[in-house]
């Protein structure tokens, strides 16, 4: 089963082939890369249209005023605090939540006894509609970042917890067999066995968890803030300037977008071994 | 006897125990299993008073119908299932929890998808904290062995059948702690040319190497081409209704075992006795 030698005639087949796939890939970038932008350049123009026609421009501002107010919150560094508060609550949510998603989840998993115990508590804790608790988290926690990274770390936590345990339900029972026999440890199947086998599953909830973290922290940040986006939303709305709330929206959108191609990243590491997913577009084409 | 294996590892001779006691033993093992059926829990014999001993370096195949427990005594030699009356004993002594002294080849090649085909022969040394350098070292020997050298760093889904049966293999016999293997049809779900192939690599991996083999099939002829005996079990509830010594030499030619002489006696008596079973064949398997 050693490869044999290729005659020239095969390697020039190889190479063609190799060559025509690299040139109709770059093609369809470009054409990709044309038809989204094509997207945006409409979904722009019936919004310039719009704006002063359809609506008024007092509650929706056009593009070009939402643009040069995102301009002037940039060029005059008025952004940037309101950015990193709103990052670093984000971003240690998402973490926190995360984390302690994928560690309940674990526990859950391999403690049949506690998760009987637990499991009506964590549905009761689920069905709590988690926007209710931000009174309560301000209350317990003050005005600053504490309270908006725990709504964040909630709102992360559930839907983490979720496929993950999803995810640890899937595990093949006879891989771990496999493994048990060879000497594996409960540390070994955790580590060698469910965790991998469980990364489809904890990457779906790591990419759904991204917004869910963004809501946790701009709901925190309209109960009571003095910096952050969410606070700029809200303040600029309620001074009826809807060309600044669309623009702190429109950095909301670049922070989701950001660490969703990091999360499609790790992705593309840490699930290279799947086969690709089936592409039921060209497959069911006639 | 001392073998030297394709790592250049010599494989531990027969122990101490002497060359007496058997290295696998059933002695009036019973198994109940409990289903949960419509009408609630069911308990069901699946084997009734298995007595078998299995002889140091000798390759022992278990064939019988469907659901006659032949793969139950498999599991109980693996410590995956314990037996619900009698004993079974390795190296004399009692089996009680996994049996990591035995290695487990299935019908399925159990390969950890997330694995390189290097990672997956590796992971039994790793468990067993054989040093970096060394698995790796072993590991490629043994690729090499079976025409592996090339595919070191693909991962199952990108190998055929064979190629990831012989990985499975493989990845049980490079770890030289295992003086038993364990095979549960593993040649079932490959096309008939893969499995001639297969079936004169693994006699000639291990002819020679002292280890213990018992397998599985219900393929007959699969049975006297690479066995030294063949125990016969009836339909269930299952037990042994008879023991066969194949009398063909050594070295063996699966290719054409067919024309080596004592084979149509054999198959001819075999067969008769497993005919018997097979007319009472339950129509579900267990």
């Amino acid at each position: 089963m050693s490869l044999p030698r290729e005659t020239a005639h095969e390697l020039r087949l190889r190479e063609q082939a190799g060559r025509q796939a690299r040139r109709q890939a770059r093609a369809g970038g470009v054409l990709l890369g044309a038809a989204r932008g094509g997207v945006v350049a409409a979904l722009l123009a019936v919004w310039a249209f719009a704006s002063g026609r359809w609506v008024d421009r007092q509650f929706v501002a056009d593009p070009l005023s939402v643009l040069r107010a995102l301009g002037s919150l940039v060029g005059s560094g008025r952004l940037w605090p309101d950015l990193a508060q709103t990052l670093v609550e984000v971003l240690s949510g998402y973490a926190i939540g995360a984390t302690l998603g994928v560690a309940v989840a674990l526990v859950v998993a391999f403690e049949a006894t506690l998760q009987r115990v637990l499991r009506p508590f964590l549905i009761a804790f689920y069905s709590i509609p988690k926007i209710a608790l931000a009174p309560l988290f301000v209350m317990w926690f003050g005005l600053g970042l504490t309270p908006k990274v725990i709504l964040a770390a909630t709102f992360v936590f559930f839907v983490v917890f979720m496929n993950m345990v999803t995810g640890l339900y899937q595990v093949s029972p006879h891989l771990v067999n496999a493994v048990r026999v060879m000497g594996a440890t409960r540390r070994d199947i955790v580590w060698k066995v469910a965790l991998p086998s469980s990364t489809p599953y904890l990457m779906t909830g790591l990419r759904i968890a991204i917004p869910e973290a963004l809501i946790g922290a701009v709901i925190g940040e309209f109960m009571s803030a003095t910096v952050g986006l969410g606070y700029l939303v809200n303040e600029a709305a309620q001074q009826f300037n809807t060309a600044v709330t669309l623009a702190a929206i429109v950095a909301l959108l670049v922070v989701v977008v950001a660490m969703d191609a990091g999360i499609s990243a790790l992705e593309g590491r840490l699930l290279c071994w799947r086969s690709s997913h089936a592409d039921l577009a060209s497959l069911a084409r006639r | 006897m001392t073998h030297v294996a394709p790592d250049g590892q010599t494989i531990a001779p027969a122990e101490a125990a002497g060359a007496a006691t058997p290295v696998l033993e059933a002695r009036g093992v019973y198994k109940v299993f409990v289903t949960r059926g419509r009408g609630g829990l069911r308990a069901m014999t699946a084997l009734r008073r298995v007595d078998l001993q299995v002889r140091r370096g000798e390759f022992l195949t278990l064939i019988g119908p469907s659901g006659c427990g032949k793969s139950t005594v498999l599991n109980m030699f693996a410590g995956l299932t314990a037996p619900t009356d009698g004993t079974v004993l390795h190296e004399g002594v009692p089996i009680r929890g996994v049996n990591t002294r035995g290695g487990y080849v299935t019908q399925d090649d159990n390969l950890l998808p997330w694995r390189t085909t290097l990672g997956n022969v590796q992971i039994a040394l790793e468990l067993k904290g054989v040093r970096r350098d060394e698995r790796h070292e072993r590991a490629m020997a043994y690729l090499a062995a079976v025409g592996l050298r090339g595919f070191e760093h693909h991962y199952p889904h990108e190998l055929s059948g064979g190629m990831r049966k012989r990985v499975s293999i493989v990845r049980t016999l490079v770890d030289t702690s295992v003086n038993v293997i364990l095979m549960d049809e593993p040649f079932g779900p490959l096309d008939a040319q893969t499995r001639l192939v297969l079936q004169d690599e693994l006699l000639r991996l291990w002819e020679g190497s002292g280890r213990t083999i018992v397998f599985v099939t219900h393929d007959l002829v699969e049975a006297i081409a690479l066995s030294d005996r063949i125990a016969i079990f009836t339909g269930a509830p299952g037990t042994i209704k008879d023991v066969r010594e194949v009398p063909i030499p050594r070295p063996r030619d699966v290719f054409h075992i067919h024309d080596a002489h004592g084979f149509a006696e054999i198959y001819d008596a075999i067969w008769a006795g497993l005919r018997a079973e097979l007319t009472t064949e339950p129509m579900h398997d267990g």
